[in-house]
């Protein structure tokens, strides 16, 4: 009881505004003038984005071939895990009506694959791939190690179960023989993946750093040759690996798969004309009841297509200018009213 | 009832026996006191289990713990810890900082020296080495170590003062006396021969009571009282030293057993809380469970022919695992940093309230002071207010204003004292220009009146009966008295020339006229709540004993003899006097024989020595020789009411808030102070509630609530008034429920002549039926009671002590700050709190909610969409500014409209701003929010291709999208939330959402030059290059939050508050702009009153804002707003 009242007088209060709560402070209120002009802003914006974000999302050429049906009898064939070293091709012919303008990319998109499970997304090894301890495999369950005990490289079921169906674009020219449309299987990964993030352990060749580890169970090949053509292209370096490996938020989802080479008869894109796809068919999606397809695009300014945004820009400024109007008219009527206290 | 409960069981505590010079035979605890909570090895265990006793915290350890639980976290292992480990510091922290303080002042108090016997010498030695038995020496201005009993003095008849302003607050001296047995011990040698015992009562918190006996060896009993107590806090005045046997040691003495903690109070919006947190738990358990149901689902659609991913056969054990997972996923829907941040903003709101100048009176410089912070919304629900009278609404600085004297009114009939001149002066000033001032008192009393002999007999017992002690200060007289009306008495008597000069224990010296008598003392028989009434027994200076008695007019009047005369003229002025509001008490005497005293005396001495109930046995010894009085007349002292109290009744008032005055004093002094304090206006019809019986009480109680009829329960503009006599009955269970109900159909409550319990009943009976908050105001010790009792406790630090203060929860000055308490801080701090609450539960479902729609997604696998270190994060850095803005600075509207309009009271009165409803009114908006944030962003990135180049893109990706997006909603949430938006709003709202991209950004390249977070490496180059981020970021915050603004401006238009309105108004004066006209304080009873009104504002629409209770003229109450046509040119909407 002392104490505190010798406290009390040591900490006098001063008159500052803090301390009296006098602050000064911007009182938002919202006034029927600042709710209306910015919802009319907000309108005109909207709007205004909206027709940009449409315009330019119609001006995507995109062309989709779904192929798990097409090649059934691929498809049936690796639905039985004993035929994997089977081979089994597929050709698809099409017809482009319109020439894609400009870069073309493109993608493999697989339907109904879970790669957000968390297990799944929790089965991989960054300290591994990032080249510093290639035996470190403890969050690789169940694909850590082999049989015998040697730890798998890459380990995991993200890297188990690379999309490692091979395609080919090639265009007819003149209906005489087909040429393979010049494809680039490089620059299509994130920097950061490609120069932080997956290394190669470092040693006098790949084969050699990658020695006492052995390949996934699913993969044809170790990993320090799945490019035969690019000796850069391996490892964990691969670029299709790396792509494979940032796993995707929803089970329908699209990989870049190559992107034009503007060469030759393609400089201005993809001219009109007759193509086919030449599939190897390894990828088995009908076990899991999924699809595969394969998919050419242009982009625009805003990468891909963005129709939705253009859509919910367009809503949203007919929505606010509905409400900004109708309010208005509230208060336009209730516009002279004063307000009146009376108090007993 | 825990504070009755609390003193009976103390006062069964054992007796307690000390042997003299014995130190080895007595082992009772050390005088070291500690007030800490914590020392420094309890610190941790204790502090800890303080924590985990509550609920939430208890929650988040099981979450911890659970995760470390392998691979059953989605979320890593130390996700919860972290975020709980920084709260647990912070409030642990603020847990030292405070305990230290503790720790420091217990040092320094431990550390003090005495000086004490010990193997026959004076040593000195520390307090805390001080035992009981010890013989201690103090000298002159020493504080006293330890409780002990008077030995010995250095004043002549043994007695020495105290100051006991730290144990009560009274700032007047006390005397004490030591038994004359022991008066000759003062060498060492005497002392340490010393042989013998004490016995005496155990430890107890009553400092006026205490009952012992010391046997010394060879001699008999002798009874030892209060009178010969000094107690530890105390401090030694006027007296050069003092020898005292210790009794009571450190925890055991009375002033550590007063500081007992009291019970916490918790307030509404706790408690509703509280539940929430528990429906919300329940809603955890229920989402994890139709997640695990979710899984299964879906394992039994796709589980067969996931080949790139084995999973386990699906059995009774992975359900229960994956229901742990569940629950850790979605556990952060329970706002972990809640519990922290209402502690800060609460503990700020306090400081707010202790800084305030507006109630700081600077009269003693005293700042208003909160004692607790957890009750700060609650001062802005508060229905009932229970208000003393004494000290509260009055001043308690009393004067002597007028008297009767054997059927003869005296005092100053001059000038109204009410008039502004007085207003302005001091409080002293006051005293003394208004004092009792009539000629004809002493012209009668010189003239030889024929009762003139009554005149000196009620001068003389007005100097002698009192226990006043006298300071001489040169040649002023300054009269140290605890009850401030003793001291008003002889004050005024000795204009009046009758001087009270000296005290000592035995004797009082009064200068009558010039003239020197000295009256022998024989006995004081105290004041007591209970009695109403002290006398003395004195041997008058002819030799004569005489008990003069002063007190309550009906005690007194019960026990005069039958030849006393001018009962009724003294009756009838006693009812004048109390008309004009002054306290009366009538004085009366008796002649005793010798014989009568002697027989007396003996009783007196057995009832003295009893050490059970003492107090009742010397009580019922008093009522035999206070009989035959002859009656000499009655007092009156005025008590001034505070400054502004009646301006406060009537603001209050206007706040809906019910006012009911508990006052011990007698009900004519109490209608009168109502009156004057404008709590009763003069037309207002009073029911009267007076009987003594059961039944009558009963019927009176029946007869009012039929007359009432249909009225009842509703607010009548009636008064109610009743005493502590009929209380008693009207309490009984059986018309408690009725008598409950006629009271609150009326405006104003009256109760007089209440005793402590029966004020903390009354709040008891309302707080249990009524379900409205109630807060009790009171400054004595018998406001003790009902203060404890009520939701919130008031005390007024005043002058009748410290208790009132130190069981209150808040603390102020003078009762007019009250307005400022509950219409500025307490509606303040209830938005405040409110919103702070709801707002910490939106911001976590909108992020943890969106878990759910992710699982929806990833086949309930459990999953996060987000980056571990983020998620946690979430509550502690990014989104912990906004609601500690919003708990501490946000203002509905200014100060000045809140005190000019008072019915804004309401709002939060009402508690419309936070109930179940509005609560989870919140989460489902949260819900649509998490929804429009997760399926948005979805739709945007479902195409996968997002960024130049053509590159594809991650699900680490989408949740830094809707993690940005939810972080700037969220803010701006805030920002819209907020309506006074000063400096530190704006360094909240825009520093979240910088501080999330900066850390965004950095966090991006650590991995792997520091082995963290690997998923989000590169994230924020992608992130911030891509531009549908940019345009997701502009378009997704504002479909969210323009859903609540339209809502919003709906609510503003079609149904308009008084809040909205004033807000607008201040707004538009913030702008410069001429605002709307608003008519202040006009009555306008009938619909031909508006005429007047459209004179004042020709050609425009009138809203008028009646309330509802006005009724003077018909509009049908069924709808709520009508079209009233007055003529062409207007229309009144009437609400």
């Amino acid at each position: 009881m002392k104490r505190t009242s010798e406290d009390g007088q040591s900490k006098l209060p001063d008159n500052t505004a803090l301390k009296q709560q006098q602050l000064p402070a911007y009182r938002l209120q919202l006034s029927a003038t600042g709710v209306l002009s910015c919802f009319f802003a907000t309108g005109v914006f909207c709007l205004g984005m909206g027709i940009i974000l449409i315009l330019s999302a119609k001006s995507i050429k995109e062309i989709e071939i779904k192929y798990t049906k097409i090649c059934g009898n691929c498809a049936k064939l690796r639905e039985d895990a004993t035929n994997f070293d089977k081979e089994c091709t597929c050709s698809i012919p099409f017809y482009l009506s319109e020439t894609m303008q400009g870069n073309v990319y493109m993608y493999y998109k697989l339907y109904g694959f879970y790669q957000n499970l968390y297990r799944y997304i929790l089965s991989r090894s960054n300290s591994q791939l990032v080249g510093t301890d290639l035996k470190d495999v403890g969050n690789c369950a169940p694909f850590s190690k082999s049989h015998d005990g040697t730890p798998i490289a890459p380990c995991g079921a993200i890297a188990n179960s690379i999309f490692n169906d091979t395609i080919i674009l090639s265009y007819k020219l003149n209906s005489s023989i087909p040429i393979k449309v010049p494809m680039l299987r490089s620059g299509i990964t994130w920097w950061t993946d490609k120069y932080v993030k997956f290394q190669n352990p470092s040693s006098i060749n790949l084969s050699s750093a990658f020695a006492g580890t052995t390949k996934p169970p699913c993969w044809a090949k170790p990993v320090y040759e799945l490019d035969g053509e690019d000796p850069g292209n391996n490892g964990f370096l691969n670029d299709d690996f790396i792509v494979w490996m940032r796993t995707a938020a929803f089970p329908t989802f699209k990989k870049l798969y190559r992107r034009l080479n503007r060469i030759q008869y393609f400089i201005e894109g993809l001219p009109a004309g007759n193509y086919s796809f030449n599939i190897t068919y390894n990828f088995p999606v009908t076990r899991f009841k999924g699809e595969k397809s394969v998919v050419l695009s242009t982009l625009t300014w805003s990468g891909g297509s963005s129709l939705f945004l253009g859509l919910v820009y367009t809503v949203t400024g007919a929505v606010t200018w509905l409400a900004s109007f109708s309010m208005m008219a509230v208060h336009l009527t209730l516009k002279d009213r004063k307000v009146l206290f009376i108090q007993q | 009832m825990g504070w009755q409960q609390s003193l009976q069981e103390s006062d069964v505590s054992k007796v307690r026996t000390i042997y003299l010079n014995e130190p080895l035979r007595n082992s009772f605890c050390k005088n070291v006191i500690s007030t800490a909570k914590y020392s420094m090895w309890s610190f941790l265990p204790r502090y800890l289990y303080l924590q985990f006793s509550k609920g939430a915290n208890a929650f988040f350890l099981f979450i911890t713990i659970l995760q470390q639980i392998p691979d059953v976290s989605p979320m890593g292992k130390y996700t919860t810890l972290s975020p709980l480990m920084i709260i647990l510091i912070i409030s642990g922290i603020k847990e030292i900082v405070e305990d230290y303080k503790r720790h420091m002042a217990d040092e320094l108090v431990n550390t003090k020296t005495t000086i004490v016997l010990r193997e026959n010498a004076w040593k000195t030695i520390m307090w805390k080495e001080v035992n009981v038995g010890d013989i201690v020496k103090a000298s002159n201005g020493q504080f006293l170590p330890a409780d002990m009993v008077l030995i010995s003095s250095s004043e002549p008849q043994v007695t020495c003062y105290v100051a006991t302003s730290n144990l009560d607050g009274e700032t007047n001296l006390k005397i004490r006396q030591a038994l004359l047995a022991t008066a000759e011990m003062q060498t060492e040698k005497q002392l340490s021969s010393l042989s013998g015992k004490i016995e005496c009562e155990g430890p107890n918190r009553h400092f006026n009571t205490f009952t012992g006996t010391l046997y010394l060896n060879g001699e008999s009993p002798v009874p030892i009282g209060p009178d010969q107590v000094l107690l530890r806090g105390t401090q030694l005045k006027n007296t050069q030293w003092i020898l005292g046997i210790v009794v009571y040691t450190g925890f055991e003495t009375k002033f550590m057993q007063n500081s007992i903690k009291l019970p916490l109070k918790r307030s509404n919006v706790e408690k509703v809380t509280n539940v929430q947190i528990l429906v919300l738990f329940w809603l955890l358990l229920a989402m994890s469970l139709v997640s695990c149901v979710g899984a299964i689902v879906w394992h039994e659609w796709y589980g067969e022919g996931i080949w790139y991913f084995r999973t386990k056969d699906y059995s009774s054990l992975s359900f229960g695992f994956d229901l742990l997972v569940f629950i850790i996923l979605y556990h952060n829907l329970i706002p972990i940093s809640l519990l922290v941040t209402l502690e800060i903003v609460k503990y700020v709101q306090a400081m707010f309230i202790n800084w305030d100048e507006d109630m700081h009176y600077k009269g003693n410089n005293v700042y208003a002071m909160a004692r607790t912070s957890n009750l700060n919304e609650e001062l802005g629900q508060v229905k009932y207010l229970f208000s003393d009278k004494t000290g509260t609404l009055t001043c308690n600085i009393m004067t002597f204003k007028k008297c009767t004297i054997a059927g003869i009114i005296y005092g100053n009939f001059g000038y109204s004292e009410s008039s502004p001149f007085f207003l302005s002066l001091s409080p002293s000033v006051i005293s003394e220009c208004c004092e009792f001032n009539d000629p004809e008192l002493l012209q009668n009393f010189e003239n030889g009146h024929p009762t003139k002999n009554y005149i000196t007999e009620f001068l003389t017992l007005l100097c002698v009966c009192h226990t006043v002690v006298p300071e001489r200060d040169g040649k002023n007289i300054i009269y140290q008295a605890s009850s401030p009306d003793e001291a008003a008495l002889v004050k005024g008597v000795k204009k009046l020339g009758f001087v009270f000069t000296t005290r000592t224990p035995t004797t009082v010296t009064v200068e009558a006229m010039g003239e020197n008598l000295t009256f022998e003392i024989l006995n004081i028989l105290e004041f007591s709540s209970n009695r109403k009434r002290m006398s003395v027994i004195v041997r008058t200076p002819t030799g004569n004993i005489r008990l003069y008695c002063k007190g309550a007019d009906t005690v007194i009047y019960e026990r005069l003899s039958e030849n006393s005369r001018f009962k009724k003229e003294t009756l009838s002025h006693l009812e004048y006097f109390a008309k004009e509001g002054l306290r009366t008490l009538c004085v009366a005497y008796a002649d005793l024989t010798e014989k009568d005293y002697q027989q007396w005396l003996r009783e007196y001495k057995k009832a003295s020595t009893v050490i059970q109930d003492r107090m009742q046995s010397l009580e019922e010894c008093y009522n035999h020789i206070e009989k035959k009085f002859l009656l000499l007349g009655a007092t009156a002292i005025e008590d001034r009411l505070q400054a502004r109290v009646p301006e406060t009744i009537t603001t209050l008032l206007k706040a809906n808030i019910r006012i009911w005055v508990l006052t011990g004093d007698k009900q004519e002094t109490a209608i009168n102070i109502a009156y004057s304090c404008k709590l009763i206006a003069a037309h207002m019809p009073r029911i009267q509630l007076n009987a003594n019986s059961f039944e009558a009480t009963k019927q009176a109680v029946a007869q009012n609530c039929e007359a009432l009829g249909t009225r009842i329960g509703k607010e009548n503009d009636l008064a109610l008034i009743t005493d502590g006599e009929t209380l008693k009955y009207a309490l009984h269970s059986e018309i408690k429920r009725s008598f409950l109900n006629l009271a609150l159909s009326c405006r104003a409550v009256l109760c007089c002549r209440l005793s402590p319990l029966q004020k903390a009943e009354i709040v008891d009976l309302v707080k249990k039926h009524v379900g409205a908050i109630t807060l009790a105001i009171g400054d004595g010790a018998n406001d003790v009671g009902m203060i404890q009792m009520a939701h919130v406790g008031v005390g007024i630090s005043g002058n009748e002590g410290m208790l009132a203060t130190n069981n209150s929860d808040y603390a102020i000055a003078q009762f007019s700050y009250l307005e400022k308490l509950l219409l500025v801080h307490g509606a303040w701090n209830h938005f405040r709190v409110t919103k702070c609450i709801l707002y910490c539960f939106y911001k976590n479902v909108v992020l943890y909610i969106i878990e759910l729609w992710f699982s929806f997604v990833n086949g309930f696998s459990g999953q996060i969409i987000f980056e571990h270190w983020c998620i946690s994060l979430y509550n502690v850095i990014f989104t912990s500014l906004p609601p500690l803005t919003l708990g501490i600075f946000e203002q509905c509207c200014s100060q000045k409209s809140l005190l000019i309009y008072p019915q804004l009271y309401r709002i939060s009165q009402a508690g419309n701003t936070f109930n179940t409803k509005v609560f989870w009114f919140q989460c489902l908006n949260a819900l649509v929010h998490s929804f429009i944030l997760f399926w948005m962003p979805m739709k945007m990135l479902e195409n996968d291709m997002v960024l130049q180049g053509g590159y594809t893109t991650d699900f680490l990706f989408l949740g830094n999208f809707i993690y940005t997006y939810v972080v700037v909603t969220v803010c701006l949430k805030a920002g819209l939330e907020t309506q006074s938006w000063n400096k530190f709003s704006h360094l909240a709202i825009w520093g979240s959402i910088i501080i999330w991209l900066v850390f965004f950004a950095i966090y991006s390249f650590l991995w792997p030059t520091i082995p963290i977070a690997p998923e989000m490496a590169g994230q924020v180059n992608m992130v911030l290059a891509c531009p549908h981020f940019w345009l997701g970021f502009f378009i997704v915050p504002i479909v969210c939050l323009i859903l609540n603004l339209i809502w919003k401006s709906i609510r503003n238009t079609c149904n308009r508050t008084l809040l909205e309105d004033i807000r607008e108004m201040e707004s538009s004066r913030a702008q410069g702009l001429h605002p709307p006209t608003i008519f202040k304080r006009r009555y306008f009873h009938t619909v031909h009153d508006f005429p007047k009104l459209i004179k004042c504002m020709p050609n425009r629409h009138l809203e008028l804002h009646i309330p509802s209770s006005t009724g003077s003229y018909s509009v049908t109450p069924a709808s709520p707003k009508v079209l009233l046509s007055v003529d062409g040119n207007f229309i009144l909407l009437v609400s």
